[in-house]
């Protein structure tokens, strides 16, 4: 016998999905495209980013689809334009806190130019541009190359480490726009508990963690040395 | 919050009583003035979670990451402090005399001076603290200069009901009435049927959170009453108030609320802010342990419940429930994203109500007098009674209890006797920094929720600070923002960049523009994980739509 499932109304056509899916899930199901940045489907959602917003029939205002659950009899608009607003505004803060562009090959740098920003342009074309994240590189570990400024605090290396492979090397660090990463004391993933897996780099939606041997490729020689 | 972490926590606690991370690593800073690695590994071998966590915690808290010599002063820059001159100007005459800059510790370690949002002397301000001693007001600094702290005089409270709530000296009465006569159902159909707000801010009903948790099977052992004491909003005393001077009625409170829902144990979380909250909360429950009130089976019922107190390290946000609760776990004050909600998942991952210390301290009056009295003591507006505090710039400041719907001209003009040397009200901030900003000239709006809310202001905690007429309100803009900025827990990426950047445009030497500041603030108040990032724009909304001048937006 199978639990009878939920009907709900996304994008005007009608969807049936499993009690306890959400909003986000609903959508990829259905082939719609929502922006994400916190989001990894290997991990439990986290509702950072807050550019997942969908509109709701009846709710107060737009709403975090990652951590929605579809309720039966909902309306959804996932084109929603006061959220894909807000969602654009949210990623042009991020790029402004970024003291250089993302690598355009990264998820951040596809978002931006998917909802009609340049990733290109550096952090002072933003509208609301400022202080930026000081580069640090930690260039200790032999496989995993860490560069704090492009970190978004996004969560999702240290929820890999946690919820994926369970090693705990991870952290968040510091808090509000200081907020940032750190493997074990503070002093490198060499120094963690750090099993090497990789999880952390292969989720990292700015490359802020990579793997050394596509880092040293790409790397610019004069950001070597600092540590953190 | 990380469900494998929560995991770790409670298997390593279970029946142990291990402490918390937190705890580890405040110890660590009273015993020798900072966290270092060994106390890292220490607090992660203590209390069972992972190294690099504990290390994130240390990031974290204010008392934790704040350099600190032999001596450590602290200067408040909470916004009744700021408004005593309508500026930082004790904090530069701080370091002044002193001789040490905020946020450093002398070269021969003798000294440190950090900056503390808010110790909650509000009345008596400007508030510093050396050491454990909090001294306020006139003459405050010069006597810590000298090395002669005097203890802060407390601040007078007053009720305006002729049967007060909460400024009534709890005794256990409606506990012992609700024993003796009453079903956990029947109490909690009381509070339900009283309409018990939340008075920590949001005003969510009391007794719907505590029916979540009611129903569910689990058994008592398994099932929490958190009490939030974490009153961060600078500007209120209120629950510093209930907490310090009249710590038994929250007792009574808990017990009840343990009773409604079927709970055997319960947490307060009170600030670090606040030196004397935890010793009296602490000599209440012993007290009260020792007449048979709390503990063991209770006054003879057969209820047992258990009360401890923790302390935080510095963190607004941590008045969030959910950064509460990772708090009083010992983790990184940051909020979660609900659902879950503590009633499903809070402490240890168990089903937990957590209530605001006033929104408790209603329940013993339910209990006695039961909801349609409860109903009655504010006609036509909200059930119940409120405290409101004011600030120094009254001539009476303090604790009042009034009815919901009181004109905000009477307690200001009556019961606070209007401001020193008959300034004028320029503005309020009421209900904390996420409240708005009501300009003097609407003294006739009522005290009470929707009232306020179409004012684009809120009652929030009731803490109402007023502003009088030489204050600059893009001064004002920078010292609120510049407290949002700080306490942005970091976890949502609206609130972690946008707070700021608000705060870079009101402090740039240039006219704001208008429609770059709005719609940040729409991006913050649609966005934002909680409160904190959704709420800071309101007070800057209203300098905008009262004081556009002023603010310099253009």
């Amino acid at each position: 016998m199978s639990t009878p499932g939920v009907k709900l109304t996304m994008d005007g056509a009608e969807l049936e999905v499993a009690p306890g899916t959400t909003l986000l899930e609903a959508a990829r199901a259905a082939g719609l495209w929502i922006p994400t940045l916190c989001f990894d489907d290997r991990l439990a959602p986290f509702g950072a980013c807050r550019i997942c917003l969908v509109g709701v029939e009846g709710a107060k205002g737009p709403v975090a689809s990652c951590t929605t659950e579809a309720r039966a009899g909902m309306v959804v608009e996932t084109q929603h334009a006061l959220s894909r607003r807000i969602a654009r505004n949210v990623v042009e803060l991020v790029l402004s806190e970024l003291p250089v562009p993302p690598a355009p090959h990264t998820e951040l740098a596809q978002v931006a130019q998917r909802l009609g920003l340049d990733p290109t342009a550096g952090p002072a074309a933003a509208r609301w541009a400022g202080v930026t994240h000081e580069p640090q590189l930690d260039h200790r570990h032999p496989y995993l190359a860490l560069q704090h400024e492009l970190c978004i605090s996004c969560g999702r290396c240290v929820r890999a480490c946690d919820e994926v492979q369970g090693a705990f090397a991870l952290t968040a660090v510091g808090r509000g726009f200081h907020a940032n990463i750190a493997a074990g004391l503070g002093a490198g993933f060499a120094e963690s508990s750090c099993v090497s897996c990789g999880a952390c780099a292969d989720t990292c939606p700015t490359d802020a963690i990579s793997e050394r041997l596509l880092f040293d490729l790409a790397a610019a020689p004069d950001h070597r040395g600092a540590a953190r | 919050m990380s469900r494998n972490l929560i995991e770790l926590l409670t298997r390593f606690d279970a029946g142990a009583g291990a402490p918390t991370a937190l705890d580890v690593l405040k110890q660590a800073v009273d015993d020798h003035g900072e966290v270092t690695d060994d106390d890292r590994r220490r607090a992660a071998e203590l209390s069972g979670l992972p190294e690099a966590t504990v290390h994130g915690v240390s990031t974290y808290y204010d008392d934790l990451t704040q350099p600190r010599g032999a001596r450590h002063v602290r200067v408040c820059t909470g916004t009744a402090c700021w408004a005593a001159s309508g500026s930082d100007a004790h904090v530069a005459a701080a370091v002044a005399a002193l001789g040490v800059g905020l946020g450093c510790r002398s070269d021969d370690g003798a000294l440190s001076l950090g900056e503390t949002v808010c110790l909650g002397f509000c009345h008596t301000a400007p508030a510093f603290r050396d050491g454990e001693t909090v001294d306020a007001g006139p003459g405050a600094l010069d006597r810590i200069v000298a090395g002669h702290a005097l203890p802060a005089v407390e601040p007078e409270w007053e009720s305006t009901l002729a049967e007060p709530v909460l400024i009534r000296p709890g005794d256990f009465s409606g506990l012992r009435q609700a024993l003796a006569g009453l079903t956990p159902e029947q109490l909690l159909a009381e509070v339900q049927g009283a309409t018990l707000r939340g008075r920590g801010g949001a005003g969510f009903p009391a007794g719907q959170k505590w029916s979540f948790v009611a129903r569910n099977p689990a058994p008592p052992a398994e099932k929490f009453i958190v009490v939030n004491g974490d009153e961060g909003d600078p500007g209120s005393y209120i629950d510093k108030y209930l907490m310090e001077q009249n710590p038994a009625l929250l007792l009574e409170g808990m017990a009840l609320a343990g009773f409604a829902v079927g709970a055997a144990r319960g947490f307060i979380y009170c600030r670090s802010e606040y030196p004397r909250s935890k010793p009296a909360l602490e000599a209440a429950i012993a007290r009260a342990v020792s007449a048979g009130e709390l503990g063991e089976n209770i006054l003879g019922s057969g209820f047992s419940f258990h009360v401890e107190v923790r302390e935080g390290a510095g963190s607004y946000v941590v008045g969030e429930e959910t950064a509460l609760l990772a708090s009083l776990q010992g983790l990184r004050g940051v909020v979660s994203a609900r659902p879950p909600f503590p009633a499903e998942r809070g402490y240890h991952g168990k089903p937990t109500v957590v209530n605001n210390v006033e929104t408790l301290c209603n329940v013993p009056f339910i209990a006695r007098h039961g909801a349609a009295a409860y109903c009655e003591l504010s006609p036509g507006a909200t059930p119940g009674s409120k405290l409101i505090c004011l600030n120094e710039r009254f001539v009476r400041p303090g604790v009042y209890e009034v009815r919901f719907g009181t004109p905000l001209r009477e307690i200001c003009e009556r019961l606070g006797g209007g401001l020193k040397d008959g300034a004028p009200i320029k503005a309020l901030q009421i209900g904390g920094p996420l409240g708005g900003i009501l300009p003097g000239s609407l003294l006739d709006t009522a005290f009470d929720f929707a009232a306020l809310a179409a004012e684009g202001c809120m009652l929030g905690h009731g803490g109402i600070v007023a502003f009088d007429d030489a204050t600059d309100m893009r001064a004002l803009a920078r010292h609120l923002l510049r407290f949002g900025a700080h306490e942005s827990c970091g976890k949502c990426f609206p609130c972690r960049v946008g707070l700021t950047r608000a705060l870079e445009l009101v402090e740039a030497d240039a006219p704001v523009d208008r429609g770059r500041l709005e719609e940040l603030l729409e991006t913050l108040e649609v966005a934002s994980l909680c409160a904190h990032g959704g709420g800071m724009p309101a007070p800057i909304r209203s300098l905008i739509r009262h004081w556009p001048a002023e603010l310099g937006v253009a």
